[in-house]
């Protein structure tokens, strides 16, 4: 039992990058409570000032190992909207089809490996090789799908390079889009196994209502493109994020804290489930049905089941893509759009697998980079996960130290922090006073 | 500003199986971004032109799908294993056990760590023969630049890459 607690946790494991938690109980009662982001992330918006146009995507992609599809997607967007580029359709459906497998990729990674563990009650994803072989099977089977579908459209399984301003540099093959739907058709069998294997975990029972932001659009459920849309009741073009996402400097991080509605708000999976229900496939809203994941959803550990959701959305939605791809034929004469620098603002808005991502440049005459504002989707969820343990602690607090670090831990990393592009070091100490 | 495009796998035209090259890091964060580097040399040299040269970016778990299918992996990455800042060291990874008793620290991989990865191939019981050739890095903050004491570096990491790979 912890009356007086005075907890950091360092480093946070299992959690990309790193960072800090700093928790000081007196009496039960928190005196302080700290989610610190200890390194600056203005670190690329300074160096894609003077780029050239064709330059800031490639910059972008390597911002985070995990996440460069959507780092390229949102530099290229905001260059494309401030030049008035228009990608073919064509291209929009490949970059849809890529991005749907970064998703898979970064979810995978996230539920099989970094938090099932949690839920086993195990250390990490070693132990799980004994105990549920299965799992880590499917796992990587599901990962190696995902890289290969990254790699047919991109290039490459990490950092795609062909993925630029315009549109792409090399197209698929019509016979390796009919491989990747191939591939696609072939994980269900994997997917409905881990169906069987997620509805046993016993995700801790907490709840706090937030506000929930993700992009969402008529179309699909939206990860590429769309409006800014809050389940406060707004809904916003995605060039007017100003209007509604606000950032602070919080003197304890040099990666900002933001707010809109209220005074924090969550994005990733989840905020996505909660916007965009709707349009998942039906095949995935039976997963959410099956595994007790309903709109509205208040439980942020919750979020693991969302991304293991959007894993089945992705792959039916990517087989969808295909046949339309393959029915109107894959025109060369499509792949680049066409392309003239000169000044002009664009944002490009798009969900990253942890959340909402947006990139703001600002070119002049010359099609050089005079201003850029990124934010990143653990920057966005760093005030909420304060707010999260505020309330989760005096729940756990009559239970042990040990216990009450892992359930800490295990919030944080519920929100899949990538704390890579946002920061570096994650520590979190809990010590009795 | 040049952009490596070797690496886009319809161009590669590689030959060779049974030797891969990885370089790990971000070429971001100074001098974690020496693999990378490594990598964009290795490919200017005619030596490595049939042997698969792979820039891994920051993404761990992949190293278990590059290591199948081949008989020598050679991994470059920044590592601290005790040794002095910009000193060199060539790790073969016979046994995953010591490596993980010594606590080496790869500092680039960042979903999970280079002693989990070769733990986790370890349990799948994957075999390959890996040496890992690691520098100690001097920081590793966000910039484009390697620190000069591990530029200077480069000619014998290239010298045991060509050892290593046997040509």
């Amino acid at each position: 039992m912890a009356n007086n607690l005075n907890v950091e946790v360092a480093p946070l494991s299992r959690v990309e990058g790193h960072g800090d938690l700093i928790i000081n109980v007196k009496n039960k009662k928190i005196e302080k409570l700290i989610f610190r982001i200890p390194e600056s992330p203005r670190f690329f918006e300074a160096m894609l000032i003077g780029r050239k146009y064709d330059e800031p995507s490639h910059i972008a992609s390597r911002i985070c190992g995990i996440c460069s599809v959507a780092h390229t997607c949102a530099s290229i967007k905001a260059t494309e909207k401030a030049m008035g580029i228009k990608p073919s359709h064509q291209t929009i459906n490949l970059r849809k089809l890529i991005y749907h497998h970064e998703n898979v990729q970064s979810n995978v990674l996230h539920v099989y490996f970094l938090a099932a563990p949690d839920f086993f009650g195990v250390g990490s994803v070693i132990p799980l090789v004994k105990t549920h072989p299965e799992i880590v099977n499917i796992a990587l089977r599901t990962k190696k799908m995902a890289n290969d579908m990254v790699r047919f459209i991109g290039g490459r399984a990490v950092h795609p390079i062909r993925i630029v301003i315009g549109g792409f540099t090399k197209l698929p093959t019509e016979e390796e889009m009919i491989k990747m739907k191939e591939m696609l058709e072939a994980c269900y069998p994997d997917l409905e196994k881990s169906l069987e294997v997620l509805k046993t975990l016993d995700i801790p029972d907490f709840e706090r209502e937030t506000e929930y932001i993700s992009i969402s659009d008529t179309s699909d459920y939206a990860l590429y493109d769309g409006n800014i849309k809050s389940t406060d009741g707004w809904e916003i073009d995605d060039q007017n994020y100003l209007d509604k996402i606000n950032e602070k400097v919080v003197q304890y991080s040099t990666a900002k804290h933001c707010w809109a509605s209220r005074d924090a708000f969550m994005v990733g999976a989840l905020a996505r489930f909660n916007n965009n229900y709707e349009k998942l496939t039906d095949n995935a809203k039976k997963y959410a049905d099956e595994l007790g994941l309903k709109t509205p959803c208040h439980n942020p550990f919750m979020n693991n089941i969302a991304q293991f959701v959007e894993i089945i959305h992705s792959v039916d939605d990517s087989i969808r893509l295909i046949d339309e791809i393959l029915e109107e034929g894959l025109d060369e004469s499509k792949a680049m759009a066409e392309i003239k620098p000169g000044a002009g603002r664009g944002v490009g808005v798009v969900e990253a697998p942890r959340g909402l991502l947006i990139h703001d440049y600002t070119y002049n005459n010359q099609g050089r980079v005079e201003k850029a504002n990124m934010i990143i989707p653990t920057g966005m969820n760093s005030a909420n996960i304060e707010k999260d343990m505020h309330a989760l602690i005096p729940t756990i607090i009559d239970k042990s130290e040990d216990e009450i670090k892992l359930a800490c831990e295990m919030l944080i990393r519920a929100y899949d922090p990538c704390i890579s592009c946002s920061a570096h070091l994650l520590n979190v100490k809990l010590v009795n006073k | 500003m040049a952009f490596n495009s070797k690496n886009d796998s319809n161009k590669s035209g590689y030959t060779k199986k049974d030797v891969k090259i990885i370089g790990f890091g971000n070429k971001y964060r100074s001098d974690d971004g020496i693999g990378i580097r490594i990598v964009e040399e290795l490919e200017k040299l005619d030596y490595f032109k049939n042997i698969e040269i792979i820039d891994g970016g920051t993404s761990g778990t992949d190293l278990i799908f590059l290591i199948k299918g081949c008989s020598k992996i050679i991994i470059i990455d920044a590592i601290d294993a005790g040794q002095n800042v910009g000193d060199v060291v060539n790790i073969q990874i016979s046994d995953v056990e010591e490596f993980i008793k010594r606590d080496y620290k790869s500092l680039s991989l960042h979903d999970l760590n280079l002693a989990d990865i070769l733990k986790l191939i370890k349990a799948l019981k994957i075999n390959a023969d890996i040496s890992i050739i690691g520098v100690k890095p001097k920081k590793i903050d966000f910039g484009d630049r390697l620190s000069p004491e591990i530029e200077e570096k480069i000619p014998e990491i290239i010298s045991l890459v060509k050892k290593e790979a046997g040509v």
